[in-house]
């Protein structure tokens, strides 16, 4: 064992497996609680459906980054650096729907 | 223990030199801004689709099929007529995704997607566990869990094949679709199908992976870091799987 190296990393909390558990049950649920919303809403075609499993895939991918992804207990500034640029992906989205309204205007 | 054990923590020094001032290794780094751009190409993707989307008008609501009900060989041509499936109109998902295997001609919405989104979750589970067990240098649970992840990801691999050839043998590709405008099968694929190339790699890293824990490689070096880097990986193939099930499936 004399070649064995150190390497740097933020330490997982003693309840590591029981967070996991508890993200892979919030995930299951949320599936659930989508596929059930689907069929509820089925003939609706509002926007806020939209929003709302926009909303919920959002909250699934929190859970996936923090718990999954160890993102929780890493420094907050490499949180800060992987989370930040996203918020190109809000400005992308603004510009392709605008653009879609009057695409759709078009037809 | 090697010298930087010794070092000073002092916040002050944080940028000093001498240590990694994230707290991570130089690789993980790495990953993580891969990930960042690769999901930048999934968004540019999901966006596409949803600008497309955005242009067509939704689908009639569905009053003829219930679920459970059994479904005719000629279903496409029927929904057709029916208006269900016309190029002016962005077709229903619960009417594209019904099929299951060894349930042929039942009408089940959506039930093999989700199966295949829960097998997702479950590899992600089992890829957890096993970076967990690599922190205790449990090897032998190690081995156990990246098994499962295996398994895991080359039962998702089989359930697209299995959805994908459902879809050409009813027409569907890059160019045609009997289900409505030819941008969602098209779109359906290229994003489907970059989701599952990566799918396909994070199995073959996760292979890799899994031979050199059975070799004791990870052993000798001290730390288990190699299956966290491909855990981060495989975790984010699971993110965007997430945002493929709502936007193309749900919305």
């Amino acid at each position: 064992m004399e070649h064995t190296e150190h390497i740097e990393h933020t330490e997982s909390p003693a309840n590591m497996k029981k967070q996991i558990m508890n993200t892979f049950y919030v995930l299951t649920v949320l599936t659930i609680v989508d596929i059930g919303l689907y069929f509820l809403l089925l003939s609706s075609h509002s926007i806020f459906k939209n929003i709302l499993f926009i909303f919920l895939g959002l909250v699934k991918a929190f859970y996936i980054v923090s718990v999954f992804m160890h993102m929780k207990f890493e420094r907050k500034f490499l949180a800060s650096i992987i989370v930040l640029p996203m918020l190109f992906i809000c400005f992308l989205i603004w510009l392709a729907l605008t653009e879609a309204g009057y695409t759709f205007g078009l037809r | 223990m090697s010298n930087t054990a010794t070092l000073t923590t002092d916040s002050k020094q944080t940028w000093g030199g001498g240590k990694s001032p994230l707290s991570i290794s130089y690789g993980k780094l790495m990953m993580w801004i891969f990930l960042l751009s690769d999901a930048f190409t999934f968004s540019s993707l999901l966006v596409a689709y949803g600008f497309v989307r955005f242009t067509f008008t939704s689908s009639l609501p569905n009053a003829i099929v219930k679920p459970f009900s059994h479904l005719s060989h000629s279903f496409t041509e029927e929904m057709q007529k029916a208006g269900m499936f016309v190029t002016e109109r962005w077709p229903s998902p619960e009417l594209v995704f019904n099929h299951f295997p060894f349930l042929h001609g039942l009408h089940l919405p959506l039930m093999f997607v989700s199966l295949m989104t829960f097998i997702l979750i479950g590899s992600s589970v089992t890829m957890v566990l096993a970076v967990e067990a690599g922190h205790r240098m449990a090897k032998k649970e190690v081995e156990r869990y990246m098994i499962w992840t295996i398994i895991g990801g080359a039962a998702f691999l089989g359930c697209q094949a299995w959805e994908w050839t459902n879809l050409i043998m009813d027409g569907a590709s890059l160019q045609s679709n009997p289900f409505g405008p030819t941008a969602f099968a098209a779109l359906f694929f290229i994003v489907t199908g970059f989701h599952g190339t990566h799918v396909l790699s994070g199995v073959i890293l996760n292979i890799i992976i899994y031979i050199n824990v059975v070799n004791d490689t990870y052993e000798k070096r001290g730390h288990y870091e190699m299956v966290e880097k491909v855990g981060l990986y495989w975790h984010f193939v699971d993110l965007v799987w997430v945002f493929v099930f709502t936007f193309f499936y749900l919305i």
